[in-house]
């Protein structure tokens, strides 16, 4: 085979390939949000007699959780850092850092969840309530995987440190949140500051 | 991002200036929405504009979109997808008011 000088294989290794791989299925995963805002745009003026965006969205509690999940990103990053170093306990903290923050955003998330059916703007009253539900639904679910992500891939490195196969997946699972950090700047822009104004 | 020991993966350099852009833009976007005096089209210029640029610095200094040595296949993959997504939005948003126009004159749209 002849080997092409000015295009090189850059993918020539397991963890190259592997993260390569990891950012098309964050692609797709795009495509998937992209579909939920598109019928989130369509949708969201059709109120149909009940709360608007504008009545229900608090902008101060949701910049709150943006900056608990920007923090979170951040420390996802360190986290991410200190297991390319190899510091095992410096990786474990800040994906546990990670996790609380998670934990918090989405604890605050579901209150505000409760807040919106408790005032009549539930899934099942309207078509705007259901394409919202719908689009930080799926947000959500994304979320409690990643943190159930968080957990099962630090037992492995809890009991013998950082190999091979650790700094792979969890390199995955560092972009997977960032990928989520990204998404919510989307939520946060379109659906709650665009909603308000 | 390709490379396991690859520079950007082993230092927090990035990370500090990816998350101190991000915060500063994050409530600049709350306090124009909050205390703001623009009009309404401006408002929401910025607001597009500043979640863009949100999205921008978050796949540059996070996941260190472009920075990868030649070929850039992580980027044309990337651009590939952008490409996919505004014909997905763009188009949902154009057919769908064209109905709402065309099917429903009566109701204001």
């Amino acid at each position: 085979m002849i080997k092409d000088e000015h295009y090189p294989d850059s993918h020539h290794d397991v963890y190259s390939k592997t993260v390569f791989g990891f950012w098309l299925y964050l692609l797709t995963d795009f495509m998937l949000f992209a579909t939920i805002f598109a019928a989130y745009a369509v949708l969201s003026k059709n109120t149909f007699g009940g709360p608007t965006p504008k009545e229900l969205f608090d902008l101060e509690y949701t910049t709150i959780q943006s900056v608990i999940f920007l923090l979170s990103t951040f420390t996802v990053g360190l986290a991410g850092v200190y297991t390319h170093r190899k510091q095992k306990w410096g990786a474990i903290s800040f994906f546990l850092i990670t996790f609380v923050l998670g934990l918090v955003f989405l604890m605050m998330e579901i209150k505000e969840f409760s807040h919106l059916i408790a005032v009549g703007s539930g899934w099942d009253k309207n078509a705007f309530a259901s394409s919202f539900f719908t689009l930080v639904g799926m947000f959500l679910l994304h979320l409690v995987f990643a943190l159930l992500w968080i957990l099962v891939l630090l037992v492995p490195v809890f009991k013998s440190g950082i190999s091979k196969i650790s700094l792979r997946r969890l390199t995955c699972l560092k972009m997977f949140w960032q990928f989520m950090s990204i998404i919510w700047v989307f939520i946060y822009t379109f659906v709650y500051l665009l909603g308000i104004v | 991002m390709i490379d396991e020991h690859h520079g950007w993966n082993l230092s927090q350099k990035p990370l500090w200036i990816g998350f101190i852009l991000s915060l500063i833009l994050t409530l600049a976007a709350y306090r124009i929405v909050a205390h703001g005096h623009l009009t309404h089209i401006t408002l929401v210029a910025s607001i597009v504009g500043i979640g863009c640029a949100l999205a921008v610095i978050q796949l540059i200094f996070f996941l260190h979109l472009g920075l990868e040595e030649k070929p850039r296949w992580n980027l044309m993959m990337f651009i590939f997808g952008v490409a996919l997504i505004l014909v997905l939005i763009l188009g949902t948003l154009w057919i769908m008011s064209n109905l709402n126009y065309n099917v429903m004159p009566d109701m204001g749209h």
